[in-house]
């Protein structure tokens, strides 16, 4: 079969490149167009890296500490590395790319870590997932940053948290408690940040953050105190302790309240001033509601113990402030030496100045600068002679040296002082104690012993022990005259002199006697209505009589102890002459003669006398008998009298004040009744006296 | 084997003018086309493997690259969280003393992928140039990487155990990591390429070698 076609060499056709190519190779031509893809939009994706700086690392580890802005995660950590000049610890952030624009000079980053503080248990979850960074900014596009410096705690103000922004300064010398509560009616409204001192010292001050919507409570008529430990006190319901809360018992915490309503609302930055307790913060809105203090501060070269802070700063006798606080200084560079010198801060009221116009700090310091250009200087003096306390004085120094207050930015103005005047009130005190020892007591007491002596002597006198007998005798006799039989006949005579003046009465009845009567028991009971009312002016006779007291107080001790010696002396002498030991047989002798007289009674008609007065008389009570049905209305107002009287006295017990000064009253008109007792003695020692007439 | 290479001289199917069907190996002359037994098209040899083997290789190679650059294992702790890639947790593990352990997750997971792509090279570029290794010797080295491919996955296996069976809430929780996607994918792409590769052709680079002598 020549059919066949001849073999023709078959070349296989060559195939296109492509068609030789296999369709897998697409495979890693994908792969390689996705891992360039995800490349390109990892890479694209990626926002900046900003430079955080912070004290110490503190656990932040690159690869795993995240940024987090209101706890989202916004970023990562990607290295850590040292600051330059091992200073520090820069944290590289690579910030997600739609936060990345908010991240201005405005934002501020720290670390949250775990805390356990007395106020609670913060960044607990930081436990668990490692510390991040806290990021803070506003939600304005601003200049881009990337080097901050990261804070060593969360800042107080931030944004998320609003609030009304304050700044607490403390009282000079007094205390403040930094990052601590602010408590409301027990409940946390705000938080202070960390406190600063001021330049000088005196006084340190704080930021304070009062949260949304609690900034509605603050006025200028807000008052803060410290709550931070606790007061106890002692009364007549027990004993008490105060405390605000444990948090605060232990970290401290700040409290406020408004005393006084109508107050304007306050604007950010606005200083207040923090109290050591709620007793002084409230007694501030009365006391210094008038306007801001001036403070002042002088320079004394000498450093005198005896002032204190409290003490009085006074201006011719006025006091126009206070002490506010007390330091030692030692400056070499402005005093030229490096003695201690006394830096006190004074607080003058302004409104105590006088000023005309307003009444403010500034135009006070403008008045002091005024004076203080005419010789006007700060001076300590002695306060109190007693305890020796140093009160500051403001005197005009005549051809003083020219100073000026200085003023100097941020810094209390000075005032410039002068020579102190203190007095040596030690010398005087001890002046006074040597007159006092000085007194002679020891002679006053030997005298008074002389005289007891003496008249023991006298009582133990022999005479005077028979002069009871002789008494008896007399009594003797006495009944004799009243057993005798005129006598007997008395209340026969008495009797019908009764019924005689029961007569008169009946006369004295029609003329409306009664009446009389009654109106002048009125009169009584109106008088008693106005002892009522004069007891009001008691308390001023009482002051009266304690001023009469002082005045006996003040009198010279000395000579009346000497006169008293003289006294007693010549006391005892006349119990020593014969005439009174003679005294008793004088006695003796009166009774004798009294004797006598009764006798002679006896013998003459005098007792039939009596008898005829007794029969008018007996006569007079049956006219009385008459008038007495009257008698019951005429108790009755009595009763009343006494009531009203009782009632009047009550009122005395009632006013402990006047019952004390009544006590007071009565204990020297006891005196006085004492005094009349001495002399009803003297009568009774000597009652020939009285009988004799002479 | 050793003593037909001792002949010197080996005939092979195609020599013959016969063509066995790859799948149920059924014997059958050249024209035809298809496996009449199980329906699978003939070839003689496969003319685009080299290709597949290539384009398979180098997927799998740039699947490998990520999963030793990312973290293997994501362990989270109480405190903190570990993030291992391959290699940083065995150098961590001889740290600590397990050495052994150690030395068997290097061999699985870094010299075992490592030289199977060396040898797939090696194989793919042996066909089209003379070598130095003997036919029988590539062939056999063909067969291991095929039967050692699987065995890569037991790493895969390991991280997929653990992670399902320590999730202890917020106490232990371990979870793969991104090294652990690209590392299946790389091994399933090196045992495709492994796959891919006509071993036919080892025994065909001889012939050539041959008929230009």
């Amino acid at each position: 079969m020549n059919d066949a076609p001849a073999p023709v060499p078959i070349d296989p056709a060559r195939e296109s490149y492509l068609g030789r190519a296999s369709i897998v190779w697409l495979i890693p031509l994908i792969a390689l167009i996705i891992a360039l893809a995800v490349a390109w939009q990892s890479y694209n994706d990626r926002g900046p890296l900003i430079f955080v700086e912070f004290e110490n690392g503190a656990g932040i580890a690159a690869g795993q500490t995240e940024l987090r802005f209101r706890d989202v995660s916004v970023g990562l950590v990607e290295n850590v590395t040292f600051a330059e000049g091992l200073d520090g610890v820069i944290a590289q952030i690579r910030l997600e790319k739609d936060i990345a624009e908010f991240v201005d000079a405005g934002a501020s980053f720290w670390v949250v870590q775990p805390e356990l503080s007395v106020q609670g248990v913060s960044g607990l979850d930081t436990v668990l997932s490692g510390i991040f960074i806290e990021g803070s900014w506003d939600s304005q596009v601003g200049p881009i940053r990337t080097r901050f410096k990261g804070l060593e705690s969360a800042p107080l103000f931030r944004p998320g948290k609003d609030g009304l922004q304050l700044a607490l300064r403390t009282t000079p010398g007094g205390s403040l408690t930094d990052n601590a509560p602010i408590l409301f009616r027990g409940i946390e409204v705000g938080r202070v940040g960390p406190a600063r001192i001021s330049r000088e010292g005196s006084f340190a001050i704080a930021e304070a953050i009062i949260y949304e919507p609690h900034g509605r409570l603050i006025t200028r008529a807000t008052r803060f105190w410290d709550t931070s430990g606790f007061s106890v006190s002692l009364g007549p319901a027990g004993a008490e302790v105060d405390f605000s809360s444990i948090a605060s018992l232990v970290g401290g915490g700040l409290t406020f309240d408004t005393f006084v309503s109508g107050g304007r609302r306050v604007t950010d930055g606005t200083v207040f001033e923090v109290y050591p307790d709620q007793i002084s913060a409230r007694n501030s809105v009365f006391n210094a509601s008038e306007t801001e203090l001036l403070e002042l501060r002088v320079i004394f070269d000498e450093n005198i113990s005896g002032l204190a802070i409290g003490a009085p700063v006074e201006w011719s006798g006025l006091r126009i402030g206070s002490v506010e606080s007390l330091s030692g200084i030692v400056d070499e560079e402005a005093f030229g030496d490096n003695r201690v010198r006394l830096d006190v801060v004074i607080g003058i009221q302004p409104a105590r100045l006088g000023l005309q116009e307003e009444v403010n700090p500034e135009s006070a310091l403008e008045f002091m600068r005024v004076r203080v250009s005419e010789g006007l200087r700060a001076r300590l003096a002695t306060g109190s002679l007693l305890t020796g306390g140093l009160k500051v004085e403001l005197v005009e120094v005549e051809d003083a040296e020219p100073a000026t207050i200085l003023v100097s930015p941020d810094e209390i103005a000075t005032l410039p002082a002068t020579d102190s005047e203190i007095s040596d009130a030690t010398a005087t005190v001890e002046g006074v104690f040597t007159r006092i020892n000085s007194l002679p007591i020891e002679e006053l007491l030997n005298s008074a012993i002389g005289f007891m002596q003496s008249a023991e002597a006298f009582v133990s006198s022999e005479e005077l022990r028979e002069t009871p007998q002789e008494v008896r005798a007399l009594l003797g006799d006495v009944r004799g005259i009243v057993t005798s039989e005129d006598v007997q006949n008395i209340p026969a005579s008495l009797n019908a002199a009764l019924s005689r003046i029961e007569a008169s009465l009946a006369q004295i009845d029609e003329g409306q006697a009664v009446e009389r009567v009654v109106a002048a028991i009125d009169a009584a009971t109106e008088a008693a209505g106005s002892v009522n009312a004069s007891v009001a002016g008691v308390p001023e006779l009482i002051d009266n009589l304690s001023s009469v007291a002082a005045k006996a107080e003040a009198m010279p001790l000395e000579e009346l102890t000497e006169q008293l010696t003289e006294l007693l002396g010549s006391a005892d002498a006349i119990l020593g002459t014969p005439a009174a030991q003679d005294l008793p047989a004088s006695l003796g002798a009166a009774l004798d003669e009294l004797n006598a007289t009764l006798a002679e009674l006896r013998e003459g008609g005098a007792v039939r006398n009596v008898n005829a007065t007794l029969s008018s008389a007996r006569e007079a009570a049956d006219a009385v008998a008459l008038s007495s049905k009257d008698l019951p209305a005429l108790v009755e107002r009595i009763t009343d009298v006494f009531d009203q009287a009782s009632r009047t006295i009550e009122g005395y017990n009632r006013g402990d004040v006047l019952s004390r000064d009544a006590q007071a009253a009565l204990r020297d008109i006891s005196e006085a009744a004492d005094a009349i007792t001495s002399l009803v003695r003297l009568l009774e020692r000597n009652p020939s006296a009285l009988i004799r007439g002479r | 084997m050793e003593r037909v290479e001792q002949d010197g001289e080996i005939i092979n199917a195609r020599d013959l003018g016969v063509v066995a069907c790859t799948r149920c190996l059924q014997v059958w002359p050249q024209e035809v086309q298809t496996c009449a037994r199980c329906g699978r098209r003939l070839v003689q040899r496969d003319v685009k493997s080299l290709q597949r083997v290539w384009a398979w290789w180098i997927v799998g190679l740039m699947c490998y690259i990520p999963a030793n650059l990312y973290p293997m294992l994501r362990t989270r702790t109480l405190f903190y969280v570990q993030e291992d890639t391959i290699v940083g947790g065995a150098i961590e593990l001889i740290h600590y003393g397990n050495v052994g352990i150690a030395l068997i997750i290097l061999l699985a997971s870094v010299a075992i992928p490592m030289g199977k792509f060396m040898a797939i090279a090696f194989l793919a570029f042996s066909v089209t140039r003379p070598s130095a290794i003997s036919q029988n010797q590539r062939q056999m080295l063909y067969e291991v990487v095929e039967y050692i491919g699987r065995w890569s996955m037991s790493d895969i296996f390991v991280v997929a155990i653990l992670s399902s069976l320590v999730q202890l809430k917020i106490l232990v929780a371990i979870n793969p990591g991104l090294a652990s996607l690209f590392f299946a994918l790389s091994v399933i792409f090196t045992m495709l390429s492994a796959q891919a590769f006509d071993s036919r052709m080892i025994w065909d680079a001889q012939q050539q070698g041959k008929g230009q002598k």
